[in-house]
């Protein structure tokens, strides 16, 4: 008996959901519950079974009787709304009532995901002033005096006395600078990403007064220009892609001894050579082991402690990045809307 | 610095089966970058990057030793034919004139010799050489002076003897508003310090090391040259170079500052060629000035150190092959290097234990390193609220996303966008243009110009995030952080740039804003209230001023807020208050109150009437009715009709008394 009510409450419920109308559910309902339904049925033949028996199966019947009538209900109303909905006529290909939404640089957005991949590192980032001293900038940089950098047609002066100790006053010509500010804090280890408008006394293709770069500084015990090459190449996967291989190369800066300079195989060929790249290969920018002096200036021992710091534009590796397609620098400060809503 | 040189001149000094291709492949790793292999003719031409430290690479001879070098440790065969010259000994008949006076301070070395010649054309390896090296062929005699500072490095110069008057050159500084004019017949005024070589009567005979001038160079009826190899301070030649634009292969060298022991290789150099090019026939004595030899330099260098800073270990073996291969003398005792750089290697940035390392160290390869991470310890801990790129982003994504470009434009502006007194302005020595003056004081200017630039959009909505600056008497100027922003469309609302900084400000959980009416310009100062502000205190202590919202016109409407006032009171604290288990009272009062009274106000004062008023809005506005949405809510009960009804008479009372107001 029991097996058998089992059986109708599943033959019900699934005859309830397979409904299209309300008609069919009327049907339905009849079915079970009429004066001549399943169920009434069964009920009718209640006293054919034994007293011991009777309440059990009694209200297990009655319950069922229950949720057929809560399943039905739920049903119809499900098919009643549904009928309103198609009721109603729409065309979804008219086009959609949009929230606002407007647009980030696309510098920002480099920046943040340069950000992000030092940060999964364990790099912190900081922020230094644009309008530094020329200690900050060049001396303690170990920049001679007489370095080209120093020369007017290169970096941007401010008008102000000069300070005794800390020298004129500039516009940023590096993050660089930066290093200085950092170190002097005098707290080891360091892991620093300092990210900063720069500038530079030229405009071209690709040059703009007005540029940014950021600048990665490690100092501690034992840092060798092998953790130099491993953070480049995490950063030159995790930004320009996992086909993408990097190489360093000498090169030579004033603040880093040895100095190298990072080229990442071409985008478009691949590393085969085109007219794009340099027999295969991009430049990246610059880097190197961290030049005794510089550790000196900031009361950092050289032999104790070693450290290695890379600079590199952001609007250059955004450019280099696989289909931006980006040919001249200038429009990313030309504040074209239509160029920027691109992005 | 870039040169060209053919592949074909460089297999002339360094003996290899290697192709150019594995040439360049192996340069560009370990020594100097090696930007293209090109066809010319049926040899190669390879442009090769030279870093400013190492100006002896610029030439033949010193790419030969680096390629000879770099392929040995790469395993693949290669030599060095080093040039072996020797100066000829001269016993001339008879000395011909010369005075050479110069500053000491001036001059490193100078060579020169008299030499008797016929001006022809070059043979064609010269001509093909120096083309692929980008120059142009013109005569022998000056070719071989192009050809000699190629292969050697080494500038050289020649003057027709003959046209100098008084065979005299007296080199000294220029004095200002001197002039000259240049062999390609350019005319420049020079503004002193300069330095210059002078016939002995006032007149300028030559720019030292830059540019011959026409008055004393070599032409088609030449016959006797003063051969001329000059070494001078470096200093001095960026100065003139840069500052008049003159930028020949010579002064770029030049003002690198080049060893001046290899100006007997291009002495030598030159005399052999202009013998066999030219029918040269020595006839003076060589001179030969050296005031300012170069010394050699010891640097010790421990294995320990090289395999530290490298990271991996180099058999010492190794080091000392490297070093030798490339110029250097080697002693080794125990674990330690004694090397002594020579005199011809001095000034090419040998001075500390680095510079010998970062040689081991690239002719090793720097591919042969493997890749690892600094084993550092994160250095500091992360706190979210004081990170001031969080804040920003934040702020910035807010703003993306109610419609807002992010626009960066230049800090640098005109003295027509400067806001300020002028002569308390940031300003640049040396501007690029009459347009970038100015390190702005502030940043809506700039978005103003934006929006000009941007006249065919309507509807525009900008903003950036980017420094002020200010000058700050002795100190560095002051770099503050500002977040302005413009909206420009017909019939710019001042109420909808209003709510949008209220709702910048509320996600930042900073309350207590307050809105003044500027009273200069149209507009809103925007407060916030101090949290520790007492009754009676000084207005200007119990509030802080974030910014502007200014009227420009019917269309636009900007905005600049002091961003670092944002990031001191913007918090991720949250206090939760209890959900009240009682269902709020709502109504709406329309209240006729005279037009000056300011809705603010009245809004406060409502609210100020009960603390179980728990909020109070604007719902509508019609002509002198304004009416308010209030919510009535108890913790603790279900409020009557009763007691919501005295706090509405209360409420009605006080604005009838304070404001002359009344219920609809």
């Amino acid at each position: 008996m029991e097996e058998k009510l089992l059986s109708i409450k599943n033959n019900a419920i699934s005859l309830i959901l397979e409904t299209k109308s309300v008609k069919e559910l009327e049907e339905i309902k009849i079915q079970f519950l009429g004066r001549n339904g399943e169920i009434t049925k069964l009920l009718k033949e209640l006293p054919k079974i034994s007293k011991e028996e009777r309440p059990k199966i009694g209200s297990i019947a009655n319950g069922l009787k229950n949720i057929i009538e809560e399943a039905i209900s739920t049903r119809e109303t499900t098919l009643k709304k549904t009928k309103v909905i198609t009721s109603r006529s729409f065309d979804v290909t008219e086009p959609g009532i949009r929230p606002a939404l407007g647009h980030l640089h696309p510098v920002t957005q480099a920046i943040r995901e340069i950000t992000s991949i030092f940060t999964q590192i364990g790099f912190t980032r900081v922020r230094y002033p644009e309008i530094e001293w020329d200690w900050y900038a060049f001396t303690a940089l170990n920049f001679p005096q007489n370095h080209p950098a120093r020369d007017d047609w290169e970096t941007f002066f401010i008008k102000q006395q000069p300070d005794e100790k800390k020298g004129t006053v500039l516009l940023t010509p590096h993050t660089s600078s930066g290093q200085i500010r950092e170190m002097e804090k005098g707290e080891l280890p360091i892991k620093m990403l300092n990210i900063a408008k720069t500038y530079r006394r030229q405009s071209d293709v690709s040059h703009t007064p007005m540029f940014h770069q950021f600048e990665g500084l490690v100092v501690g015990e034992n840092i060798a220009i092998s953790d130099l090459k491993g953070t480049l190449n995490y950063f030159v996967k995790s930004y320009f892609g996992e086909n993408r291989i990097s190489r360093i190369r000498p090169y030579h800066f004033q603040f880093t001894e040895p100095s190298f300079e990072i080229d990442i195989s071409c985008g478009v060929c691949l590393g085969k050579g085109c007219r794009l790249c340099k027999e295969g290969w991009l430049e990246l920018g610059g880097a190197g082991m961290v030049h005794p002096n510089v550790l000196k200036a900031c009361h950092i021992d050289p032999e104790k402690y070693t450290g290695f710091a890379f600079g590199w534009g952001v609007e250059r590796v955004l450019m280099m990045k696989d289909g931006i397609k980006i040919d001249d620098l200038r429009i990313l400060y030309s504040n074209d809307l239509d160029f920027l809503k691109q992005f | 610095m870039n040169i060209k040189i053919l592949d074909s001149w460089l297999r002339e000094y360094l003996k290899t089966s290697a192709t150019p291709k594995k040439i360049a492949e192996k340069l560009s790793l370990r020594s100097v970058s090696i930007e293209r292999i090109e066809n010319y003719k049926d040899d190669f031409v390879y442009d090769i990057e030279i870093t400013t430290n190492r100006s002896d690479l610029m030439s033949v001879i010193g790419i030969a030793r680096e390629a000879a070098t770099v392929l040995q440790q790469a395993g693949i065969d290669a030599t060095f034919a080093k040039p072996e010259l020797q100066l000829p000994i001269i016993h001339p008949k008879k000395n011909p004139e010369l005075t050479l006076k110069f500053d000491e301070k001036l001059i490193n070395r100078i060579c020169a010799v008299v030499i008797e010649i016929k001006i022809g054309e070059s043979p064609d390896y010269v001509k093909d050489r120096l083309e692929a090296s980008g120059i142009r062929s013109l005569n022998n005699v000056i070719d071989i002076t192009n050809y000699v500072m190629r292969e050697t490095g080494h500038p050289t110069h020649v003057f027709d003897y003959d046209r100098l008057v008084n065979h005299t050159l007296l080199i000294r500084e220029s004095k200002k508003g001197e002039m000259i004019t240049t062999l390609d017949g350019k005319t420049y005024t020079l503004s002193g310090g300069d330095i210059v070589a002078d016939n002995g009567k006032d007149e300028i005979i030559d720019l030292i090391s830059i540019m011959g001038t026409a008055n004393s160079i070599v032409t088609k009826d030449t016959r006797r040259i003063l051969f001329f190899i000059d070494n001078v301070e470096p200093v001095h030649i960026r100065k003139t170079s840069m500052e008049h634009g003159i930028r020949t292969e010579a002064a770029i060298l030049n003002e690198k500052g080049i060893n001046p022991e290899t100006a007997t290789d291009a002495l030598t150099r030159g005399i052999e060629l202009f013998q066999t090019l030219a029918n040269g026939e020595i006839v003076s004595e060589i001179f030969d000035f050296y005031p300012n030899t170069p010394q050699e330099t010891i640097i010790t260098l421990s294995e320990q150190k090289i395999n530290s800073l490298v990271g991996i270990a180099i058999p010492l073996e190794k080091s000392i092959a490297i070093l030798s291969s490339l110029g250097f003398t080697v002693d080794r005792q125990g674990e330690m290097l004694i090397v002594t750089v020579p005199a011809r290697k001095s000034g090419n940035d040998m001075l500390i234990p680095e510079d010998l390392i970062e040689e081991i160290a690239r002719v090793y390869g720097y591919d042969n390193i493997p890749d690892t991470l600094p084993a550092t310890q994160i250095p500091t801990y992360f706190h979210l609220e004081k990170n001031e790129f969080y804040w920003e982003d934040r702020v910035k994504d807010a703003l993306k996303y109610w419609g807002f470009t992010e626009v960066y434009t230049y800090p640098m502006v005109s003295e027509v966008m400067f806001e300020g007194p002028l002569e308390e302005a940031v300003t640049i020595q040396n501007p690029l243009s009459d347009d970038m003056v100015f390190m702005r004081r502030t940043v809506v200017p700039s978005l103003l110009r934006v929006a000009k630039d941007n006249q065919e959009h309507e509807a525009i909505k900008i903003f950036e995030l980017a420094n002020s600056y200010e000058t700050n008497g002795k100190e560095l100027p002051k770099q503050n952080l500002k977040l302005a922003g413009l909206v420009k469309k017909q019939n710019a609302s001042f109420l909808e740039v209003k709510g949008i900084i209220e709702q910048l400000l509320a996600d930042v959980e900073i309350k207590n804003v307050i809105f003044k009416q500027l009273t200069d310009r149209y507009g809103a100062t925007i407060l916030i209230s101090s949290p520790f502000a007492r009754e009676g205190q000084d207005e200007s202590k119990k509030t802080y001023e974030l910014g502007t919202i200014e009227i420009f016109d019917n269309t636009i409407i900007t905005f600049e807020l002091n961003f670092g006032r944002i990031l001191k009171h913007a918090t991720l604290k949250k206090i939760y208050t209890p959900v009240s288990k009682y269902p709020p009272v709502v109504e709406d009062l329309a209240i006729i109150a005279p037009a000056e009274v300011q809705t603010g106000e009245l809004m406060e004062e409502i609210k100020k009437q009960n603390t179980l008023i728990c909020e109070v809005s604007l719902l509508d506005k019609y002509q002198e009715t304004r009416t308010f949405h209030i919510v009535y809510q108890s913790y603790d009960k279900n409020l009557s009709d009763k007691e919501v009804g005295e706090i509405r008479e209360k409420i009605l009372e006080t604005l009838k008394k304070k404001y002359n107001a009344r219920l609809k």
